[in-house]
């Protein structure tokens, strides 16, 4: 992203969080309570963002990008145009602290909400020219965008699979590598914990035949008695 | 006797390695336990320069019981502590007697393993020293029939002479990596090396030299059947061209951004210096020969 593209975005996103700045409400002409205001800052900040992305991809490079950028700005547009007809329910309203010429403004700026909406490049051939008037046009322009775009976002969709194919198979690869080195020293291992296991038997067989030598009657009787002469000696000393 | 005060066990141990009238020989063996348990104590206590002293006599004690492999250890933990004093010639020397007493066992890997650990300590601080230490180490795996382990080691000394600037030498270390990774069939790493090697040649503006690399390297099947030739043949036909976006667009390919971190960074500021100079030569080369077709 270039900085000029930075500095647009951050001016949008400013602009979209002014509602939240009460200072600036405070002495600005954005009412907090008039809910039309709000939503039509709201929908100009939409499109300004818009119209930034539009440019951005109009420079961008890369088709990808520049395909999905325009992507997202159609989808932008769909849901402004959504929101059109709420605000001009909203400009019907009558608020208090209005001027009469101010209504009546807000009605003009709702009416010409829509051609700006339109007028907004995202990408396809055939720019529309004026949708006001020929619903049919903008009908046919409509078939000829569906027509592009699937196609571009399948080329979209294959170069990130083939990326990521990219990836595994490499990841694949290191793996194979991996698993040679082990095999050697899984081997070195296997053999050690032979040796190691056969070892312990034998401790274990000689550690049997010990203990049971030193289990036999005669040294065992031996023992108690040495014992008992012994306590008996620190018996009568500490008498 | 663990408890107490390390500085005594460590007079206790010298009294008992010292010869004098009454003793006709030194007493290795409880002296080397002894000061095991002072260099813990004193390790315990964060006072570094006594520890590694009473690990150094330790390892010197187990020397003499003929032990090397406890005196090898000894000698790793005396350096490890060296490290942190910040005594970079002692950690070196440290680490080098102890790899020498692993080969002594006979043990190639923890041998290498010392002299890695050495030149990872001393990367940022003399790393001259340290790529000689991944040499070494390198070449006692190589000797051993172990070339699988080195290919980290290629790795790190390859990263530190990019550091160093030092671009023929970090070529022709990955060249060496190719070598060890043909040797046992790592066909991934190995065209990955190469690849790598021309990058490196491609950053340090030494086009004729990458040319000869890629060259050379086209001869081995593994490389030539790659991803990374093909990406290594675009990159060049993209300088020749003098085209600077395909060179950006190819060093942002995912067959770039699987190598070693550094050569993605230094792959990522390519090209560097003047490619349409490079361009003026190949259509002068072009001229001669046309006018030997002709006649």
């Amino acid at each position: 992203m270039s900085v000029i593209d930075i500095l647009t975005r951050v001016d949008s996103i400013c602009k979209k969080y002014d509602k939240y700045d009460i200072e600036k409400q405070k002495g600005g002409n954005v009412s907090g309570d008039d809910a039309f205001a709000r939503l039509y800052g709201v929908v100009e900040a939409d499109i300004e963002a818009s119209l930034g992305k539009a440019e951005a991809a109009a420079k961008e490079k890369n088709k990808a990008s520049a395909v999905a950028l325009n992507a997202e700005i159609r989808r932008t547009k769909a849901r402004l145009l959504e929101e059109v007809p709420k605000l001009q329910r909203l400009a019907m309203k009558k608020v208090k602290g209005l001027s009469p010429e101010e209504f009546a403004a807000r009605n003009d700026l709702v009416l010409a909400l829509p051609d700006r909406i339109q007028a907004i490049p995202d990408g396809t051939a055939t720019a529309p020219k004026q949708t006001s008037w020929t619903t049919s046009a903008s009908r046919t322009e409509i078939k000829f965008d569906s027509g592009v775009e699937p196609i571009q976002a399948r080329d979209q969709g294959l170069d990130m699979i083939s990326e990521g194919l990219d990836t595994l198979k490499n990841m694949a690869h290191d793996m194979n590598e991996e698993m040679d080195r082990q095999v050697p020293l899984m081997d070195e291992i296997d053999s050690k914990v032979d040796r190691a296991a056969a070892d312990l038997k034998n401790t274990n067989v000689r550690l049997k035949d010990t203990v049971n030598q030193l289990r036999s009657s005669r040294n065992f009787c031996i023992d108690i008695v040495l014992l008992c002469i012994i306590l008996g000696i620190a018996a009568y000393l500490y008498k | 006797m663990a408890g107490s005060d390390p500085q005594k066990l460590m007079t206790k141990a010298d009294k008992l390695t010292q010869l004098s009238l009454t003793r006709w020989s030194a007493d290795w063996k409880n002296a080397s336990v002894l000061y095991e348990q002072a260099a813990n104590g004193f390790r315990v206590a964060k006072n570094y320069d006594k520890a590694k002293l009473a690990f150094e006599k330790a390892s010197k004690g187990q020397e003499m019981l003929s032990s090397p492999w406890d005196a090898a250890k000894h000698m790793e933990a005396a350096a490890a502590l060296a490290k942190e004093l910040g005594n970079w010639s002692e950690v070196a020397d440290f680490y080098r007697k102890a790899s020498e007493l692993y080969n002594e066992c006979g043990r190639s890997q923890p041998a290498s393993d010392a002299l890695a650990k050495a030149a990872r300590a001393l990367e940022d601080a003399v790393p001259e020293d340290a790529v000689q230490l991944y040499i070494d180490a390198c070449e006692i795996l190589e000797e051993d029939g172990k070339e699988q382990m080195a290919f980290d080691l290629y790795r790190a000394a390859t990263n530190v002479y990019i550091k160093l600037e030092k671009y023929t030498d970090a070529a022709a270390f990955l060249l060496r990596l190719g070598l060890a990774a043909d040797k046992c069939n790592a066909t991934n790493s190995q065209c990955k090396a190469y690849l790598g090697a021309i990058i490196v040649y491609l950053y340090a503006h030494d086009i004729k030299q990458a040319e000869k690399c890629y060259n050379d390297c086209s001869q081995i099947d593994a490389f030539l059947r790659s991803d990374q030739n093909r990406c290594a043949s675009k990159l060049l036909s993209a300088y020749m061209e003098g085209d600077i976006e395909e060179i950006k667009r190819l060093s942002q390919s995912s067959t770039i951004s699987n190598l070693d971190h550094m050569i993605i960074r230094i792959a990522r500021k390519l090209p560097t210096g003047d490619i349409s100079g490079l361009k003026m030569d190949a259509g002068k080369e072009d001229e001669p020969l046309d006018e030997n077709d002709l006649t």
